[in-house]
């Protein structure tokens, strides 16, 4: 068979248009894609799979009521390995699907800045749970937060121990990754404020086998009160049993992980009469019963944060595409930014200019095994 | 006082842990030359079986048999998958292989029982006895009395027993023991799955205290690799010595100079090793002839 040369220009033609055409038919495609990076592998492995059950049910919600600018929304799920170069790889890959809207990042906060300078040049919205309170002060417009950050926690944490629990020794103990450092250095400036500065500023790498030096030293510094910012759960069991092994019996106020599922199987009874902010705390409004109700149906576990914020995240994300009217992701950002008085599983969503959808935490507080409701603090600056 | 005394519980008995796990390292590569990076996912597997008999209902001791005799399987398993097709070609291979069985054995059990930490209880009611200023973990002391006892029994069996001088003598020259009658492939096999139940032991008995996950066995293992060079590779008593060493190393590292570099501290001896003492504590010079 002998080509012409006009067959053959009409075939490079051709050609030339397939990968355009591909793309707008994809970009028109029956579904609303949400990309979502997740640790379905590593050491979060297991809050990973609440996370995707929580952002999975406001999914099932969100097409009942109709979905997506009148079309069905479809989760894309990419496994972020619990590490830095795996929420790289893991955000690149959903990045290339041009097709996805918008995207559910991380609740570690050293994870988020990782991917931080994709998502500027990627230009569409991302939320997140990392709670770094800088995360939404550097100059990344594309970050969308849907828990308190931690210049709240840390406020929290100091203002209960210190005017509730009437104690100013304070033992700071922290992970060394962004979240926990942010966290340490939050408390402590907390603290000062309130004329407690802590006694003993205390670092620790994830993945300790053990925390008897760590434990000693709080012995040591004379402290009458520990505050709290830990990453991951195995290390707090790990540390919490420890603790109280080595006879350390004074009052503990934690960050969020302390009232985690995984840390109250794990540490049990180590946990028992500790104190935690809790941004999800099931007996704090309507929204987050609901939530609850409808999480322990699906999942047969308590609910808690790892679960919370995505099925916040995937819902006001819903809510801001449909008020937006389209999928441009500046218009987008617009509309999230001026959603207000937004009900939620984590509380009410009022989004700041910087992107940050809560203010306040909950004071929550372990009674053998089971998280109770102490009561809401709200800031309005 | 006090707080060194139980800083040295501490560290013993953490380091006892890496002994065990350095004990399996150097076992196989004294008889395979080569080292086995799965041996942290022998702990792992181990704690699992464990976790899965007790979950069953059956007693803890049952448990803890029928886990280290599943690690003895294992161990077949492994020496005919992954070593025997390969024991023919360079250490390299077999080291790849070692590494790719050890993402294999991780993701299997990752597919089979998911991401969920377990709860692993220790063998005794009590979780330890205040002995004067000094806490004693139960579990730690467990971890001693069985690194204790397996010092004796490796000093027994290899020294004493037909069996293990023919596991040294294969260790020593192969081609030497084949050509005195000695089953080489046998003796390989015997200890690899020696070195599983050995792996296995250490993940049971850690399991208590650092919780039952899927990473808990490169954890170890890492600190068990450097503990084993830092003895000297290839050297029995040097594993033992060189695990609690780092376990004791790091510990008083992490209390007097800074915790968040605690594995630093870990690491840190180890590079002084091999910059001034190479062959580790008990290890031999080897000179290559001009």
């Amino acid at each position: 068979m002998k080509l012409t040369r006009r067959e053959f220009a009409a075939g490079i033609a051709a050609g030339l248009a397939a990968p355009t055409v591909v793309t707008s038919a994809r970009a028109q495609s029956a579904t609303i894609k949400i990309g979502m990076c997740a640790p379905v592998t590593g050491p979060a492995a297991e809050s990973g799979g609440y996370a995707i059950k929580g952002a999975k049910l406001a999914l099932e919600a969100v097409n009942k009521a109709g979905g997506i600018l009148g079309k069905q929304a479809e989760l894309i799920i990419e496994d972020d390995q619990t590490t830095n170069p795996g929420i790289v790889l893991a955000f690149s890959k959903l990045a290339a699907q041009t097709d996805i809207v918008a995207f559910l990042g991380s609740i570690r906060s050293t994870q988020v800045h990782a991917i931080s300078p994709d998502v500027m040049k990627l230009g569409k919205p991302v939320m997140i749970g990392g709670t770094d309170p800088t995360l939404t002060h550097m100059g990344n417009q594309w970050l969308f937060r849907f828990r308190p950050n931690d210049s709240y926690s840390g406020r929290v944490i100091a203002d209960y121990g210190v005017n509730v629990l009437g104690k100013k020794k304070w033992a700071v103990l922290h992970s060394t990754d962004a979240f926990g450092t942010a966290g340490g250095k939050a408390l402590s400036s907390a603290l000062e404020k309130l004329g407690a500065p802590s006694v003993l500023d205390q670092g620790y790498a994830n993945q300790s086998q053990d925390f008897t030096p760590v434990v000693l030293a709080i012995k040591q510094s004379g402290a009458d009160i520990l505050g709290s910012y830990f990453t991951f759960e195995n290390d707090l069991g790990i540390f919490a049993r420890q603790l109280r092994q080595l006879g350390v019996n004074i009052p503990w106020v934690g960050s969020p992980s302390i009232v985690n599922i995984t840390a109250l199987k794990l540490a049990g009874p180590a946990l028992y009469g500790t104190y935690g902010v809790a941004d999800y705390a099931e007996e704090s409004s309507e929204g987050s019963k609901a939530f609850g109700k409808a999480y322990r149906e699906l999942a047969k576990v308590a609910p808690d944060n790892q679960s919370s914020w995505p099925y916040d995240a995937v819902t006001v994300l819903a809510a801001g595409i449909n008020k937006a009217g389209t999928t441009d992701p500046v218009k987008v950002r617009e509309a999230i930014l001026s959603i207000k008085k937004f009900p939620g599983a984590e509380g009410e969503y009022n989004f700041d200019q910087n992107g940050d959808g809560l203010h306040g935490y909950n004071i929550v507080r372990n009674e053998k095994g089971t998280i109770v409701f102490d009561k809401h603090i709200e800031f309005n600056d | 006082m006090d707080l060194v005394l139980q800083l040295l519980f501490t560290g013993i008995g953490i380091g006892a842990v890496y002994a065990l796990v350095a004990l399996g390292f150097v076992l196989i590569f004294r008889a395979t030359n080569v080292v086995n990076f799965a041996q942290g996912e022998f702990s792992m597997v181990a704690a699992y079986l464990m976790v899965v008999c007790v979950e069953m209902g059956l007693p803890y001791w049952l448990s803890f048999v029928l886990a280290l005799v599943g690690m003895a399987l294992l161990g077949v398993i492994f020496n005919l998958g992954v070593y025997y097709p390969l024991r023919h070609r360079t250490y390299l291979p077999v080291i790849i292989a070692t590494i790719g069985a050890s993402i294999l054995l991780a993701n299997s059990v990752l597919a089979i029982y998911g991401p969920q930490p377990q709860v692993l209880q220790g063998w005794f009611e009590t979780p330890g006895i205040q002995l004067g200023p000094v806490y004693l973990d139960s579990q730690y002391l467990l971890i001693i009395a069985v690194t204790i006892a397996l010092v004796i029994f490796n000093y027994w069996f290899f020294e004493h027993t037909m069996l293990g001088k023919k596991l040294q003598a294969t260790s020593q020259d192969k081609e030497m023991a084949s050509l005195l009658g000695i089953s080489v492939s046998t003796m390989i096999m015997i200890t690899f799955i020696y070195s599983a139940v050995l792996g296995g032991l250490a993940g049971i008995l850690v399991a208590p205290i650092l919780f039952v996950s899927i990473q808990m066995g490169s954890t170890i293992a890492l600190k068990a690799f450097a503990a084993t060079i830092i003895g000297g590779f290839g050297d029995v008593a040097g594993a033992i010595i060189g695990g609690l060493a780092l376990g004791v190393i790091e510990t008083f590292g992490a209390a007097y100079v800074s915790v968040p570099y605690k594995d630093g501290f870990a690491f840190l001896v180890l590079v002084a090793f091999l910059v001034f003492r190479p062959q580790g504590i008990f290890g031999e010079r080897v000179a290559e002839k001009a």
